[in-house]
């Protein structure tokens, strides 16, 4: 039987907010009008960070060549460090006539006989996909040659988004690798941590704390994730979605299949934080847990409190506008208001429903929502004489015409701003953009003409 | 002895360099003004490209995509994909060029681009570039090539103060302009194709374009065969040179592998007094030669006990290791992305085509590495220096305004090889 997942199904996931008022799933992107990654990427971003893992990309050059090496999701796994290197096929001509699943299957074999991983990833592109290389058999054959897991993912780019593409990456480990394996032991406080991919370190932000509350992270989809942890994930007690709609499907699924109830959640600012610890303790529902996890809130808060003390002096009366997709619409909101700034203003164009309700709770009833940020911001600037603009790069001329501080939030960033401590780095960020001169300076006329 | 060795036995790509052809092609649009390149494929091979130009160039890049869906993949040829992009391209903006290219997925389905863009009445140049055939360095030439056959007029004029320059991908936009003023300081008009010098040369604009930025005109590139000479840099540009001759037969064409290092820049210099009636090279050149000169012998010392590994595409790798070469760097491994006739001219112990995989298995033979951001990993790990250069350099600003060419740009270049080599020397021995 093909592994081969229902797509249509996946894009009407019923966990949904938006699917209960939209009749039809908005997939199909827009010819000359597109922007953002294609459902391959997705499955890359999701499952990529299992650094004991191999991920080979069977496919052209394309692909892989320019997308290997891009994304900084740390690891502990002390063999080689697998998510920063790149597998690709490469297929050439003559394996687009021919099928390229001979050199599929050589590849596998030099994998396998260099590197030794504890599983092989294997990625259907849309070349492959179109000449119809049957990469379930090939991993099927290879798992019982290699005795080691072969996950085929079938998550070629013309499929759709990213999003999709995360999904399809879900989908795949649930078919092949979650409730395949049992844990040498299991705790009342097991979780998975899903969607948590640990870029820059984001997830070791907040791990020290689980543990202090003897809360375990049994598995994680993927940061710092373990393809032998992730199979054994079906005897978790709870499943936990950090900042990632995407993977909705999977926890779903698993509720249906394992009765493992899911809480989603963000570890971005304070509030997020002492919020995503908590309902965790409160899911899990032990008093004693909330008790202690209530304790331990008070404490790394108040620690917090102390140390922003100083940054909080800086950033009285400071107003920031935030031009960001996503969770990060309302996440980073919520962090900068930990800081004390104030948001005047943030953009909710590629937000969901979800995102959106969070995103009014946090800037209050004047908190402005722009659907087109593009045209909106320089007008929100002036009008609120705000002083940061948090955004991508290509908003960084307006700030420049308006002569204020501007953060680029999209760029792969390099330090974390997740958890507790996270928000020092944020709040450094801030400070430095705020006093930094190049903003005015930059965009400073030329004397010479009037 | 040069062996030149291909890793054909090998089925995969382990830590790759090669790069796509339509990555290549987005770049030579981008040497265009006004331009919207038009990514025939799924969004994600955009979407890549774009981010991936993006961090290097630390620019915004102007790029769309077709889009093609598995739906569209099966029931479109093209047509439909195509024209629908043009059309809501030119909902927002008007472009003075679309440059058209494929990837592999409507390669592979087999759409005929040709016939879709002889139905669109917008100025539009089209090329076929898959990504499983050639690399970054063939699909920018097959795009250069594709902008002078279908742009530029036929004539049997000749001006002969006109130069047409062809640059190869690996030219940075300052190098691209250096050798432009290099040779307008022989009294010439340069023209350069594509030109990056005035587009992703990292300059404040007015405001954020959405479109190409800088970059020769589309009436210059139709006016290009007039022009007295051609001139091609890198062993990939020469059939461009070819294909604007037969626009005009009266065009004579100067070929370069390279313009890197005192002997090749000498040799352009040679060939363009000839061309003009100069009996000297102006001034400045000629200060910037003795520059040169003494900049081989300060850094001989340090290059001449130093092995290295250089990686590039094929253009580029003959010219870094020429420009070693010369200052009596030993370069024991020199990788290219791909084939290329090029290759056997190049003077190290060992030339292959290969990814960085093959570099790691050969890490006891050098001690530094000239070679692209992905080459940061391999020298950690196994304690080299490094010199970053090449597509793509993700971890260093200002990659648009190194200049390793001509005399000036090779005294730099050597400079900072040399200084790397030493501080790197001296780590290893404090460690």
């Amino acid at each position: 039987m093909s592994s081969k997942p229902n797509v249509k199904e996946l894009l009407i996931e019923s966990s949904c907010e938006h699917n209960s008022k939209k009749r039809t799933p908005c997939n199909a992107p827009t010819p000359g009008a597109t922007s953002g990654g294609c459902a391959f990427e997705g499955a890359q971003i999701s499952l990529f960070p299992y650094a004991d893992a191999v991920h080979l990309v069977h496919g052209s050059m394309t692909c892989l060549g320019s997308s290997w090496e891009t994304r900084t999701t740390k690891t502990s796994w002390q063999g080689r460090d697998f998510t920063q290197m790149g597998f690709a096929t490469d297929i050439s001509v003559n394996d687009v006539i021919f099928s390229g699943e001979k050199k599929l299957t050589g590849a596998i074999a030099y994998i396998v006989e260099l590197y030794a991983p504890e599983a092989v990833f294997v990625y259907s592109t849309c070349v492959t996909a179109l000449i119809g290389d049957d990469i379930d058999q090939v991993c099927a054959q290879s798992a019982e040659k290699y005795g080691i897991p072969f996950v085929p993912v079938h998550a070629p780019g013309f499929v759709g988004s990213k999003n999709l593409g995360s999904r399809l990456g879900g989908e795949a480990v649930f078919r092949h690798l979650i409730g395949t394996k049992e844990p040498d032991k299991v705790t009342p406080f097991d979780i998975n941590l899903i969607g948590e991919y640990n870029v820059t370190g984001d997830m070791w932000q907040y791990s020290h704390l689980l543990d202090e509350l003897g809360i375990r992270v049994l598995s994680s989809l993927s940061g710092d994730g373990r393809v032998a942890a992730i199979r054994t994930a079906h005897r978790a007690k709870l499943n936990v979605i950090v900042c990632a709609k995407s993977l909705v499907s999977l926890t779903r699924k698993m509720e249906e299949k394992y009765q493992i109830p899911w809480i989603s959640l963000s570890f971005y600012g304070k509030r997020d934080t002492s919020d995503g610890l908590r309902s965790i303790a409160t899911a899990l529902g032990d008093p004693d847990l909330i008790e202690r996890t209530n304790q331990l809130i008070a404490r790394e808060e108040e620690q917090l409190e102390q140390q922003l003390q100083p940054y909080r002096v800086l950033f009285a009366g400071k107003k920031a506008v935030l031009n960001t997709g996503g969770n990060k619409s309302w996440s980073i909101a919520a962090a900068l208001q930990d800081l004390g700034l104030e948001v005047v203003g943030t953009s909710v164009r590629k937000a969901t429903e979800d995102d959106r309700t969070k995103a009014r709770k946090y800037l209050g009833e004047n908190g402005v929502l722009m659907m087109n940020p593009g045209a909106e911001q320089a007008k929100l600037i002036d009008d609120t004489e705000a002083h940061l603009l948090l955004a991508g790069g290509r908003s960084l001329y307006t700030a420049i015409k308006k002569g204020i501080a501007f953060i680029d939030v999209n760029q792969e960033k390099k330090k974390s701003y997740g958890g507790y401590q996270g928000l020092l780095n944020l709040a450094e960020d801030v400070k430095n953009a705020l006093e930094n001169p190049v903003f005015s300076l930059v965009g400073r006329k030329t004397p010479w003409s009037h | 002895m040069v062996t030149l060795k291909t890793a054909a036995s090998k089925p995969l790509q382990v830590n790759p360099l090669k790069l796509s052809q339509p990555m290549g092609a987005t770049l030579a649009f981008l040497g265009v003004d006004g331009c919207m390149p038009l990514m025939h494929g799924g969004q994600g091979c955009a979407s890549f490209t774009k981010v991936y130009l993006t961090r290097h160039f630390s620019e915004p890049i102007a790029l769309q995509t077709t889009a093609v869906t598995d739906v569209t993949a099966i029931l479109d040829g093209g047509d439909y994909s195509i024209v629908e992009s043009i059309k809501n391209i030119r909902k927002k903006v008007l472009p003075e060029l679309i440059g058209l290219y494929t990837t592999g997925l409507p390669e592979t389905k087999g759409d005929d681009i040709c016939g879709v863009a002889s139905q669109i009445d917008c100025p539009l140049v089209y090329v076929n570039t898959a990504d499983y055939e050639g690399g970054l360095e063939s699909g920018w030439a097959l795009t250069c090539k594709a902008l002078i056959q279908q742009l530029t007029a036929e004539t049997d004029q000749i001006d002969d103060n006109k130069v047409v320059l062809l640059p190869h991908v690996s030219m940075q936009p300052i190098e691209v302009e250096k050798v432009k003023d290099f040779i307008a300081a022989f009294g010439f008009q340069v023209l350069a194709l594509p030109d990056l010098a005035t587009s992703l040369d990292g300059h404040l604009g007015e405001k954020q374009a959405a479109l190409s930025h800088g970059g020769i005109t589309v009436e210059e590139i139709a006016g290009l065969a007039d022009a007295g000479l051609v001139i091609s840099v890198g062993h990939s540009m020469q059939a461009s040179a070819e294909v604007l001759q037969q626009k005009n037969s009266f065009i004579r064409h100067l070929h370069f592998p390279h313009l890197s290092g005192l002997v090749a820049t000498d040799s352009l210099v040679e060939q363009l007094l000839t061309e003009t009636r100069f009996r000297h090279p102006p001034a400045v050149v000629e200060r910037w030669r003795k520059r040169l000169q003494d900049a081989m012998l300060d850094s001989h010392f340090s290059m001449g006990q130093t092995r290295f590994l250089v990686v590039g595409e094929p253009d580029h790798l003959v010219g870094l290791c020429e420009s070693l070469y010369e200052a009596g760097g030993r370069v024991s491994v020199a990788i290219a992305t791909v084939n290329s006739p090029q290759l056997e001219e190049i003077k190290a112990e060992q030339v292959l085509v290969g990814d960085l995989e093959d570099a790691e298995q050969m890490a006891d033979q050098y001690d530094l590495i000239v070679g692209n951001f992905h080459c940061e990993a391999l020298a950690h790990r196994h304690h080299k220096g490094l010199v970053t250069r090449g597509f793509p350099n993700w971890e260093q600003v200002g990659n648009q305004l190194k200049n390793d060419l001509l005399y000036e740009g090779g005294a730099y270049f050597l400079f900072e090889c040399a200084n790397v080599a030493s501080a790197h020397r001296e780590q290893l021995e404090a460690s």
